[in-house]
């Protein structure tokens, strides 16, 4: 009955932790707008964890640069399994302007799995809110796939 | 030992108020004016230009010909993951077939997060021409509708009257040794140019090349995807398709 209880609130707590590669801090603030108050991302029960290794959710802004990469590979190991990834913006999906740059190793889905993507350039912090619930499912499913 | 609760008058007074926050997912967010946001594509009104492929700095659009019979198949693919949501395309879009909406809830996978439309543009027919291969038989000009050919046998002359022609294609079906076939239009430019180089400016493939010192005017047919946009730029009407 404890792990049930264990395993329910964490579904409704998904910690975020989130990581700049190279982005122009144009949706790095959407992202802590999406948590302010006023749009209010934490009624879902998120949280901002200041580490890796107490996350659920990845949000990743940028769009990979050669100096970021090696950092990129490093904490993505040390999260937790199961855990999701976001790509936030267009940069991280698709590297957006500086596609085909000699400074940029991305996309992002040449490292990770991304499992969900937002787009926009910058995107609305409503949209960074909606892709947090869909990431929260897919953490769901993920938890419930592991068990078995 | 006294305890002090300074923030307890502003707790008990923030309860009985409406929450600040925009409950955004019960509540939906009307977006500013002038908000772009997803991109919506309108394949009616698309004349396969170009223009939007070569302004759009992340290259975000990209474009799929199908050569079909009597046409090309033509899909436009606009990736919002891709997009910088500048909204170039949609300023550059002589036709507006291109317009930004005000969706801006663009979550998903990847692979959904596009506009892709598909339209069938015809080749316009240029003028009826016959090749080498014509016997004179003469069945081409018995099928025609509206009698614009004329084949005279034993002179070995065939000829088409233009005014005449509605390009209904029969006597193409018809001709036993298949030496008809309309020939592919070509932008043409008339007397009345002064070599402004207006057409070649606005040329989406860059086929124009105008001399101005020269006074010569010419077009790569190979380059020329017949989009008329030259046309309607020209200041004298002299050109036309």
């Amino acid at each position: 009955m404890f792990n049930k209880l264990i395993e329910n609130s964490t579904a409704k707590s998904p910690w975020l932790y989130h990581m700049n590669t190279g982005s122009c801090n144009g949706c790095d603030i959407e992202i802590v707008a999406a948590l302010t108050p006023h749009f209010d991302a934490e009624r879902f029960g998120c949280k901002l964890a200041g580490t890796p290794r107490h996350a659920d959710i990845i949000l990743i802004t940028g769009p990979v640069t050669e100096q970021s990469k090696d950092r990129l590979i490093r904490t993505l190991e040390q999260v937790p399994e199961p855990y999701v990834v976001m790509a936030v913006g267009s940069c991280p999906n698709s590297c957006n302007v500086f596609k085909d740059s000699y400074s940029v190793a991305g996309p992002l889905e040449k490292y990770c799995h991304v499992d969900v993507s937002v787009s926009g350039c910058a995107c609305k912090p409503e949209a960074i809110m909606l892709g947090v619930v869909k990431a929260t499912e897919i953490l769901k499913e993920k938890r419930r796939a592991m068990k078995k | 030992m006294s305890f002090s609760f300074p923030y307890l008058k502003y707790a008990l007074g923030n309860l009985t108020k409406k929450t600040s926050c925009d409950m955004y997912p019960l509540k939906k967010k009307e977006v500013a004016p002038g908000y772009r946001g997803a991109i919506a594509y309108d394949p009616n009104k698309c004349v396969n230009c170009g223009m939007c492929m070569k302004v759009c700095s992340p290259g975000a659009i990209t474009r799929t010909e199908v050569e079909k019979d009597g046409g090309k198949e033509i899909t436009y693919r606009f990736d919002w993951t891709s997009c910088t949501f500048c909204g170039m395309c949609h300023d550059f879009c002589d036709e507006k077939a291109i317009t930004m909406t005000d969706h801006y809830e663009m979550v998903g996978n990847a692979e959904d997060l596009v506009t892709v439309a598909t339209y069938f543009k015809k080749t316009p027919a240029g003028k009826l021409t016959v090749s080498d291969d014509c016997v004179f038989c003469g069945l081409c000009a018995k099928n025609c509708p509206e009698s614009a050919i004329t084949v005279d046998r034993a002179n070995k002359s065939w000829t088409v009257d233009e005014e005449k022609c509605v390009k209904c294609g029969k006597c193409i079906s018809k001709c036993p040794k298949k030496a008809l076939a309309f020939a592919k239009p070509q932008v043409k430019c008339g007397d009345d140019c002064v070599f402004c180089g207006l057409c070649a400016k606005n040329c989406p493939e860059e086929a124009i090349t105008v001399d101005r010192p020269n006074k010569s005017w010419s077009v790569d047919p190979e380059k020329c995807v017949l989009c008329g946009k030259c046309v309607s730029k020209c200041p004298k009407k002299t050109l036309c398709i």
